[in-house]
């Protein structure tokens, strides 16, 4: 296989001032990932600062009203600042420094992967700029104080849809004018070679101890593993322990929005129409696009869900029909909120809430002695803004 | 020879550097598109730089972004394109390049669009998110069709790297006078004498110079440099975006590029 390529997704496509830094990442990250002094560093710094392990915990209430398989929520909510983004952002701060640089920028959506790297640049003693669709910022403007507290500079990006894609846009443009000292900590598995896999690596570790965990807790591997699906580095993370386990179903989970046979939604491989592999921010992978080529502006309740493209390697498993790409509505999404903040006493993100709609409706399909594993990526603090325009009640 | 050819031989024996204007196909709208184009022609332009437009153009600054989403919104699509594109070429036959993002050939299909461009009278290629290692089905479509490669060079490409674009190009090498995306904010940094040495040790090919050069004293600059080129983009498309009317726009942009093309003559 060609190098950065999931079959025929992925690849470097990038500008060309971009290309020596790729280079010079790939390069480092090798070495870095072969030191054991620094993956020692980041393992003390996942149990100690993180909180890693994140739990597995039986959801009893919400196995028991649905009347189904036994469902378990890997608890990425747990993670230190919220969700599992900061196991990817810690990481590539850490690796940051061992280049050299002294500066972080990243995208973020919902803000959760944005304050993770504001967090980490704190942590280390660097300087920050977080790139963030206006949209973005006034649906999720706890996260911006979050940013701001941990003394990161958050920069509005007011073109285009104003959201995650145009965020990403401004991040690449910094980034081909400051190579030199900074870092771009891209949140997900997207992007040129060799971020895909890169963020795959650091979020592979959400598998890893769900794996060894189900194993402990009930002597089994899971029928099922669901976890929601934006550039993907949350779903490719647990995913990527259980590829080799044939028998164990994989489920993505896409924003659904309104219904996705009009326009206002972000389902790539669910197969709408406007979806069709191609090359956006990087890497060759399905993206929403209209009739001429041109990226099409996306919709979703949840804004870290709310992007035009798809992690390369999840266009691959799609393709290889290795894992099911369904979606949720944003109503859908809203019903599994309420259920987990109703059921368990957890206010999901509305990220992870679609996770949960799906399993709504999937568990009542199987049998009490099967398993479900949903992986919560994060918590809801942040979306309660949202929530409440949704129902139509202001706080 | 094809075009390319000619232009940088009759420049080099006027002693002159090519003025290479950049406007985005269809801004701000279809038909002052065309004429601004001509425009461009008429004030001396010697190479067209022509921007297919790309709603998400991470190499571009928010002044060609804007332009871009203009000529959208205006209707610039393959097809208009390219009708577009043979109108100005029956009017000139100095060299077109275009400049453009991947996931428009991607969409179009690569042979089609490389047969519908050089029909229509294009003479070369820079896709501005396709580096030479994943340019070969593209190569392969152009050097079918005659369409000429054009690539990047930076002040961060290091020697080996230098080597083997220089190999890929056929047209012109493109060098960025500084880092980041296209736009006026800055004047040509210094490195630039030191990246036109490093190509120039490896390959004999023209340099045009482009990113950020936004008035005729820089077009002077680049020029003493022993740049063969010279590339102004986000400043000529700024007066689109400033002008209310086009009464007095056409005019305006062939006097601008006039000024500009007088920056190229070593002579004076």
């Amino acid at each position: 296989m060609k190098k950065g390529y999931f079959g025929k997704f992925g690849g470097m496509f990038a500008p060309e001032t971009l290309m020596p830094a790729l280079e010079e990442v790939e390069r480092a990250f090798k070495a870095f990932t072969n030191d054991t002094s620094c993956m020692q560093h980041y393992a003390s710094l996942l149990k100690e600062y993180n909180g890693r392990p994140t739990p597995l915990y039986f959801a009893s209430r919400l196995t028991e009203s649905l009347g189904g398989a036994k469902i378990y929520l890997k608890r990425e909510d747990l993670n230190h600042t919220g969700a599992h983004k900061i196991t990817n952002a810690l990481g590539q701060a850490l690796l940051a420094r061992y280049m050299g640089k002294t500066r972080l920028i990243a995208e973020t959506g919902a803000g959760q992967h944005g304050v993770a790297t504001a967090t980490a640049a704190a942590l280390l003693g660097m300087e920050c700029k977080i790139y963030m669709g206006t949209v973005d910022i006034a649906r999720q403007r706890s996260n911006v104080f979050r940013m701001n507290l941990l003394g990161a500079k958050v920069v509005p990006v007011d073109s285009g849809g104003k959201t995650l894609k145009d965020a990403v846009n401004e991040a690449m443009r910094d980034w081909t004018k400051t190579v030199r000292n900074t870092h771009y900590v891209f949140g997900s598995a997207l992007g040129p070679y060799p971020f895909p896999t890169m963020v795959r690596t650091f979020q592979s570790i959400i598998g890893k101890e769900t794996r060894q965990q189900i194993l402990e807790k009930t002597g089994s591997l899971p029928h099922e593993v669901i976890a929601c699906v934006g550039g993907g580095s949350n779903a490719i993370g647990i995913f990527s322990a259980f590829i080799e386990d044939k028998d164990v179903i994989l489920t993505g989970v896409e924003a659904g929005g309104h219904g996705i046979d009009g326009k206002k939604h972000a389902a790539r491989l669910c197969k709408s129409k406007h979806s069709r592999p191609g090359i956006l921010h990087g890497s060759y992978s399905y993206v929403l696009q209209d009739e001429n080529g041109q990226i099409a502006d996306t919709h979703s309740i949840s804004a870290g869900l709310d992007y035009s493209g798809i992690g390369p390697e999840h266009s691959y498993l799609s393709g290889i029909k290795r894992v099911n790409y369904t979606y949720a509505t944003d109503e859908e999404a809203i019903r599994g909120f309420t259920a987990l903040c109703e059921l368990e006493g957890i206010i999901p993100a509305l990220e992870s809430s679609h996770a949960v709609a799906y399993t709504l409706k999937r568990s009542p399909q199987l049998a009490k002695n099967q398993t479900i594993i949903i992986n919560l990526s994060g918590r809801g603090d942040k979306d309660i803004f949202s929530v409440a325009d949704y129902l139509g009640k202001s706080i | 020879m094809n075009r390319y050819q000619k232009t940088f031989q009759l420049l080099k024996e006027r002693n002159e550097a090519a003025f290479i204007p950049f406007t985005v196909a269809g801004d701000p709208d279809l038909d002052r598109s065309e004429a601004i184009l001509k425009a461009y022609i008429d004030g001396g332009a010697d190479i067209l730089e022509i921007g297919y437009p790309f709603s998400d153009p991470v190499a571009d600054g928010p002044v060609n972004q804007r332009a871009a989403i203009r000529a959208i919104n205006a209707g610039l699509k393959p097809d208009t394109f390219f009708s577009l594109i043979s109108k100005v070429r029956n009017y000139s036959e100095i060299p077109f390049g275009l400049l453009l993002y991947a996931n428009i050939i991607e969409h179009v299909g690569v042979e089609i669009f490389c047969r519908k461009a050089a029909d229509a009278g294009i003479d070369s290629l820079l896709v501005a998110d396709l580096p030479p290692e994943e340019s070969d089905t593209l190569a392969k479509a152009m050097k079918d069709t005659g369409l000429g490669r054009v690539f990047i060079i930076s002040e961060l490409t290091p020697p080996e790297r230098t080597s083997i674009i220089c190999k890929h190009v056929d047209s012109f090498i493109y060098v960025v006078s500084r880092l980041g995306a296209t736009g006026t904010n800055s004047a040509p940094s210094d490195s630039i004498k030191e990246t036109i040495t490093k190509i120039k040790s490896v390959s004999n090919k023209p340099c045009a110079v482009g990113f950020g050069i936004s008035t005729p004293e820089h077009v002077r600059q680049i020029t003493a440099t022993g740049a063969e080129g010279v590339i102004v983009g986000s400043a000529l498309v700024s007066l689109i975006e400033q002008s209310k009317d086009n009464t007095d726009l056409i005019n305006k942009m062939k006097q601008t590029v006039k000024a500009y093309k007088d920056g190229t003559r070593k002579t004076q």
